[in-house]
């Protein structure tokens, strides 16, 4: 016994290595950005503090550039609501507005506006820390959006902070179309640069050209239809695959996030719930006679 | 010792905030990134047991992971760097020598001497960290540039933190 005690204590060393080694690798293996635990994320209590207290100082710093994007989209706004107010104006002129049942919905989408306290573009698997948590009705499996475009998706929520899951990461795959023809494909980053990514899977006969403007295709219930996400680059596609895959160059500078929103579809419970049920349907009866 | 163990615990709060709040985000050309945090792994004195460094090294490791939402990645590598220090420190420190009774630094080894040390750590660092972080992700060439552009910035930010540090000390 005291020859085997010996022998545990010569070579400790060894034993709290592979220890130290087996823990590391399983949470490196474990990596899946939906299932950590709250407190081994930025979104945890610790993490989150310290990063609320350094974004009290370093949110002045991209002032500058949020204004003058809240200008140009604000152009953008007066532009469509005079658009808006015209056609308003046309319809009733018609006499439309007598006869017009007008729908009195539920809004699909919120929007709760979040800052960004930590951020990061340089890693391989990127992360973003927002200040509102479940507390402001947060939670997993969320869009995330700023001024420009797309930023991400929630995917770890703690009280008063929660982890999303940026753009600028692999595990995130956004469906988009082309605006100009509603070709879709599933836009995804390839780690080479932060103001690019590739929208891959679009069908071969599409038409497109340098320029044209891709936006979410909305067939997912996480984001509207419509939201900006990049520009198309250069055509530097091989014609001769069966699927395209094109680089785009995003909207979204992800260099300077300030303010973000938040989207919450009230929709998206019920459409799972449909979503579901066509799954069950289609494994009872896999050919749809 | 005491003295030390004060000064370690001091270091260890303020660059582990750090590293996740302003190095992480200093990066240079898309590529380069100062992980200046393995200054708590080089400043540990060869002479604490290899037991201690490892888990401090760990420790201190996932606490940054936290902060940057790189599970076990920091951990894993801190834990290699600090098992595999003695070996790299007496490559360049001969074992008999009492300058491994003290902490590493440009004041007890000299400037040469702790260059060595010091780049070889890095680069042992660098390399491991790219190499897990790029893992599920692997492009040769950019994991290539990346381990040297961060060595070399990482290096030249270390020396100077270390320069500054021992100023301070002797004043």
């Amino acid at each position: 016994m005291s020859e085997l005690i010996a022998f545990l204590a010569r070579h400790s060393k060894w034993f709290v290595f592979t220890l130290l080694v087996a823990i590391s690798i399983t949470l490196l293996v474990r990596n899946d950005p939906y299932r950590q635990h709250l407190y081994l994320t930025s979104a945890g209590r610790l993490a989150s503090s310290a990063y609320k207290g350094a974004n009290n100082v370093t949110s002045y710093f991209n002032l500058h550039d949020i204004n003058e994007d809240l200008n140009r989209q604000n152009a953008q706004l007066q532009a469509q609501v005079a658009e808006l107010t015209h056609t308003i104006e046309v319809l009733r002129e018609q006499g439309y507005s007598d006869t017009m049942q007008v729908e009195k919905d539920v809004p699909q989408f919120k929007f709760t506006v979040a800052h960004v306290i930590s951020n990061s573009v340089a890693r391989p698997f990127n992360y973003i820390t927002i200040n509102k948590g479940s507390d402001d009705g947060i939670r997993p499996e969320l869009g995330v959006i700023d001024r420009n475009g797309v930023v991400g998706i929630v995917s770890n929520v703690g009280p008063s902070s929660a982890r999303v899951i940026s753009l600028l990461n692999p595990h995130f795959r956004l469906s988009c179309k082309l605006k100009s023809t509603d070709y879709f494909g599933s836009l995804v980053w390839d780690g080479r640069r932060p103001d690019q990514a590739v929208l891959e899977e679009l069908p071969r006969h599409t038409v497109f050209e340098a320029g044209d403007t891709i936006v979410t295709s909305g067939y997912s219930s996480v984001f509207p239809p419509g939201i900006p996400v990049g520009i198309v680059l250069e055509d530097d596609t091989d014609h001769n695959q069966n699927f395209f895959a094109l680089r785009v160059r995003l909207l979204t500078d992800f260099t300077t996030l300030g303010n973000v929103q938040v989207i919450e579809n009230t929709m998206s419970d019920e459409l799972k719930a449909l979503r579901a049920g066509e799954e069950n349907d289609s494994k009872k009866n896999p050919f749809g006679n | 010792m005491t003295k030390f163990v004060i000064r370690y615990i001091i270091t260890l709060l303020l660059l582990i905030p750090a590293q996740a709040i302003i190095f992480n985000h200093l990066v240079l050309f898309d590529v380069a990134v100062p992980l200046v945090f393995i200054y708590l792994i080089v400043m540990l004195p060869v002479t604490i047991g290899t037991n201690v460094s490892m888990l401090v090294a760990f420790a201190a490791g996932l606490l940054l992971d936290v902060f940057c939402d790189t599970p076990g990645v920091n951990a894993l590598c801190a834990t290699v760097l600090s098992f595999a220090r003695k070996p790299i420190f007496h490559l360049y420190v001969s074992t008999d020598d009492d300058l491994a009774a003290r902490p590493p630094s440009s004041l007890s080894m000299g400037h040469t001497v702790f260059m060595k040390y010091l780049l070889s750590m890095v680069v042992a660092y660098c390399t491991m960290y790219f190499t897990v972080e790029a893992f599920q992700f692997f492009n040769f060439r950019l994991l290539v540039l990346r381990i040297l552009a961060s060595s070399l910035y990482t290096f030249i930010l270390l020396y100077a933190l270390d320069c500054i540090s021992m100023r301070m000390h002797k004043d």
